[in-house]
């Protein structure tokens, strides 16, 4: 039996299902994606572009699809799904990454205090219905009491005692309480900087107490107003470790030399085509500025004076 | 900037949630926005490509005075704005001008604030209705392919490979139905030039004639029976084709790129799988068998624990070429080279 005509059609069919280029494919599957980073042919870009375009393309879909067949499937009900690899492509996002929600106080007390999640069910065995009930909303157990047809009263029961008022009192309570513990975790995560406003009042109320012709001291006191403090001064301790000394040194040398904290500002220095320096020089005949202001006083008035000093310097 | 919706109701909290950052992100948005003047080619540009991109697409029908490239003009404000309002990350703008002809320029979006921009010209469009030939369900994920060298060297490529990339295919997704691999959208370039060789290569201003025209078609693919488990694919034109010609562009900003680039921590589930990191020297076999291969250090043989003799005791070198095996003699003679500088030192610590 000769079979080389069958081994030569599944040889022609594997040839046109396999890719070979100088450069191989670049296949991220995850993204449905290949790159062919092969020079394009000159001549038979020239020749005949839509063939050149579709051969090309035809190539990249058949090494793209033949990584695709490869990969791992699930069955489904519309075919097969291939289980895709992460991207090795990077991408920009549209969005930021979601920030993780700051934990509630009692989340925080619980992971400090080790206890577990525990997801309750919503609804809860009733023995005398014998039937489910929820916890609460529509026909809740948390009701029960005041729905209650016909409650116990103690027997020192005031005359206005309403247990249904009562029970509905406390549930109320409860779900006010929930409520106040729900904003204030709200506004701790929303960081409403609280501390910093009490702060800001704070030094105003001082800044305003030592603000009359007496500096407050004749004021009326209220009842339990604290008394303002000063700043009390700070010593470094005379003996500290070197490093210590030489970086205080160094940052006050930075300090010195930065304009971050100068309270007066020194006008720009305009560029002039004259050098003041020089001219005074060359004026007062490289005696400086000095002895050329005495010498103009001295024209105005004490000459022999000022001239007799200068000689008798020498 | 929009103001802050407080939702009256679960229904508006439920739709602004589902604008909220997420770790795995939703496909870009698109905006298809017409310029000042466009023209019936980019028009049917704008059409075909919507068509493509369709369900994530927002077409913006009427005129918009928009011209992003210009700094002076609040186009980038009113992206910002329209981004926000219907929570689009990505523009397609189209506009025509005595100067620039037929210009499409594509804006990609990060955090409602305007990423990168990269402005292309066309210069040829066939139609999708113009081939008569079969159309790929609308909805359908692409298969994307790119060829060129260019795509990985020359930068003002890499970023229209990335563009397109988050237009066409951006999502993370985790499988895909072999089924549904309907149609190809292929990305190709014209053969590059080389750049005369100058003597100032950095004087030389990008001369964007002398790049490639770009070549987008799009296939739709049939899989053929190929006697193995991986089929054969034969593509048909199925439109639009473009022809394009990069012009301006404004690459993202390094620092606005870094956050944008921010990828989200692995689960611990997945760096149980092996993600995240090399799984090395683990294969699998043709058997389907997982075989690993260990590292053992390397063997010291001087080391080697032999024959314990009591002759041997704290003797010295004479008395071990007396002894009679050959091989014992030649272990211990060694033992005894290595041996004797190890003395001295002691000798010389002391």
């Amino acid at each position: 039996m000769d079979v080389s005509g069958i081994i030569a059609s599944n040889a022609s069919k594997y040839q046109s299902i396999t890719v070979e280029k100088e450069t191989p494919l670049d296949v991220d599957a995850a993204l449905l994606v290949v790159t062919d980073l092969n020079p394009i042919d000159d001549e038979s870009y020239s020749a005949d572009l839509e063939a050149h375009l579709q051969a090309l393309a035809r190539d990249g879909a058949q090494a793209l699809i033949a990584a695709l067949f490869a990969l791992p499937t699930q069955r489904s009900d519309d075919g097969p799904l291939a289980q895709l690899p992460p991207p090795t492509t990077a991408l920009p996002r549209a969005k930021p990454l979601p920030k993780p929600k700051p934990p509630t106080k009692w989340e925080q007390f619980a992971a400090a205090k080790g206890i577990q999640h525990k997801v309750r069910d919503k609804r809860e065995w009733d023995e005398e219905k014998q039937d489910w009930v929820n916890r609460w909303g529509r026909d809740g157990k948390n009701r029960r009491v005041q729905e209650e047809w016909i409650t116990e009263v103690p027997l020192n029961a005031a005359v206005d005692h309403d247990p249904r008022k009562i029970a509905r009192d406390e549930r109320k309570a409860r779900v006010a309480k929930n409520e106040k513990q729900h904003l204030g975790n709200v506004a701790r995560a929303a960081g409403t900087p609280r501390d910093a406003r009490k702060q800001d009042i704070e030094r105003t109320l001082a800044t305003s107490r030592i603000s009359t012709a007496s500096m407050g001291k004749f004021d009326k006191k209220l009842d339990g107003e604290k008394k303002v403090r000063g700043v009390k001064r700070k010593f470094e301790p005379a003996e500290r470790a070197l490093a210590d000394e030489k970086d205080a040194s160094l940052a006050l040398l930075a300090r010195m030399g930065s304009d971050a904290k100068k309270t007066r500002r020194e006008p720009a220095r305009e560029e002039d085509v004259l050098n003041v320096r020089k001219a005074v020089r060359f004026a007062s005949k490289g005696r400086g500025g000095v002895a050329m202001g005495r010498a103009a006083a001295g024209r105005g008035g004490a000459r022999g004076r000022g001239g007799a000093r200068g000689r008798g310097k020498r | 900037m929009l103001r802050n919706i407080k939702p009256a109701n679960a229904r508006s909290k439920r739709a602004l949630d589902a604008r909220l950052p997420k770790e795995i992100e939703d496909p870009r948005t698109t905006i298809f926005v017409r310029g000042t003047h466009t023209g019936e080619l980019l028009n049917g540009v704008m059409r075909d490509l919507m068509a493509l991109k369709r369900p994530h697409a927002i077409a913006f029908s009427k005129k918009n005075d928009i011209h992003p490239f210009d700094a002076a003009s609040t186009s980038t404000a009113s992206l910002e704005f329209w981004a926000a309002k219907n929570d689009a990350s990505m523009f397609v703008l189209g506009q025509t001008t005595k100067k620039r002809p037929h210009g499409l320029t594509f804006v990609r979006m990060f955090d409602n604030r305007v990423l990168d921009m990269l402005e292309v010209g066309v210069q040829s469009w066939v139609s999708m209705a113009d081939l008569k030939t079969p159309k790929s369900t609308p909805g359908h994920k692409p298969l994307m392919h790119f060829a060129s060298d260019l795509f990985d060297t020359n930068p003002r490529f890499a970023q229209l490979k990335s563009m397109l990339l988050a237009l066409f295919n951006g999502e993370v997704i985790d499988s895909i139905c072999l089924a549904g691999l309907e149609y190809v959208i292929s990305v190709s370039l014209g053969p590059s030039v080389p750049a005369p060789p100058t003597m100032y290569p950095n004087l030389v201003t990008e001369d964007l004639s002398a790049l490639p025209t770009i070549h987008l078609r799009t296939y739709t693919t049939r899989l053929l029976a190929s006697g193995t488990r991986t089929p054969r694919v034969e593509l048909t034109p199925m439109g639009p084709s473009l022809d394009m010609k990069l012009r301006r562009h404004t690459p993202a900003d390094p620092e606005l790129l870094k956050q944008a680039m921010r990828a989200p921590k692995l689960k611990k589930t997945d760096v149980e799988k092996g993600l995240g990191k090399k799984r090395k020297n683990i294969e699998v076999d043709e058997m389907g068998d997982l075989r690993g291969r260990v590292h053992v250090g390397k063997q010291n043989l001087d080391k080697l624990q032999t024959r314990k003799m009591k002759g041997l005791k704290g003797g010295d070198g004479d008395v071990e070429e007396q002894e009679g095996e050959d091989q014992e003699g030649e272990q211990e003679g060694e033992q005894e080279e290595q041996d004797g500088p190890k003395k001295k030192r002691r000798r010389e610590s002391t």
